[in-house]
């Protein structure tokens, strides 16, 4: 587990959204997601539904992602910039239910999810959806989000 | 035929994302401050940045979300104009040559759920071969 200073941390368990790229042909391709952040292991986790699995093809053949963190909207906290580079792990094994799990870390960041669940059938397939768990190599960090200074890198 | 870019609705967002593949194989990605000039160039403020990223093939994702004051979030829009990164004058410019957007406001997330319907759909039938291979 990478260690990362207070400041970091605030960052990984309060932000709601993360912008998370794969890497396809040798390209890379980036797309806001709800993330899920474990501070025992230090790991994130995201999830796709089947209809946005594009990405999770992507990392079938190549499991090099990242998340970058700069969006503080709905945090409550101040404006950071954080870097997450990682290898991605696919787990599609139990597409309805594996997962589930992150369903109170889910509804922690989106209170109205319930009302979607609630309407699972009529989503049927949003609600098929992969599990993505990230172990993170490298975490690159502009305080303040002031990406006109050098970064902080700890790996 | 040339890319078409709305920069009225591109001009709206607050801030773009620079994202390059390393050296060493891992995406890259850096906020940075933008604009659009009179000639509808996108140029982007250079960010101090551990690895090289002039030159590069880039996507740039400007993204927007809104806090609801009850928790999570709304007005969801993004746009993802992949091209090349070339230095001009101390500024990144972008050249566009692709893009994937999405605004909430224009495809309401059900209708976008039932337009990816077919690589739902793909995803299954990938799953199905591999069991019964």
């Amino acid at each position: 587990m990478i260690s990362v200073p207070e400041w970091v941390r605030n960052v990984f368990e309060n932000y709601l959204i993360c912008e998370f790229t794969t890497v396809a042909n040798n390209k890379p391709v980036t797309f806001p997601l709800l993330y899920f952040y474990d501070a025992n292991s230090g790991k994130f986790t995201v999830t796709s539904s089947i209809l946005f699995s594009k990405k999770i093809l992507h990392m079938k053949k190549n499991p090099k992602v990242s998340l970058l963190f700069s969006n503080p909207a709905g945090s409550g906290i101040g404006k950071q910039a954080v870097l997450v580079q990682g290898m991605a792990h696919c787990d599609d094994s139990d597409l309805d239910h594996g997962w589930e799990r992150f369903l109170p870390q889910w509804r922690k960041k989106e209170p109205y999810i319930d009302a979607f669940l609630a309407e699972r059938e009529k989503f049927g397939w949003f609600w098929k959806r992969i599990v993505v768990q990230v172990e993170p190599k490298r975490i690159i960090g502009w305080k303040d989000g002031d990406v006109t200074s050098k970064p902080e890198v700890f790996a | 035929m040339a890319l078409q870019v709305d920069f009225t609705r591109l001009a709206q967002f607050k801030y773009a994302i620079i994202n390059v593949l390393g050296n060493d194989g891992y995406p890259y990605s850096v906020p940075t401050e933008f604009q659009i000039d009179k000639s509808q160039r996108i140029l982007l403020k250079r960010p101090v940045s551990p690895i090289s990223i002039v030159g590069k093939r880039a996507g740039v994702l400007f993204n927007h979300i809104a806090a609801i004051p009850t928790g999570g979030y709304t007005d969801r829009r993004y746009m993802l104009i992949w091209g090349s990164l070339v230095e001009d004058d101390g500024m990144l410019e972008l050249r566009p040559k692709a893009m994937s957007e999405w605004d909430e406001k224009i495809l309401p997330f059900p209708e976008l759920c039932a337009k990816a319907a077919p690589q739902g759909q793909r995803y299954l039938e990938g799953l199905h071969s591999q069991v019964e291979a």
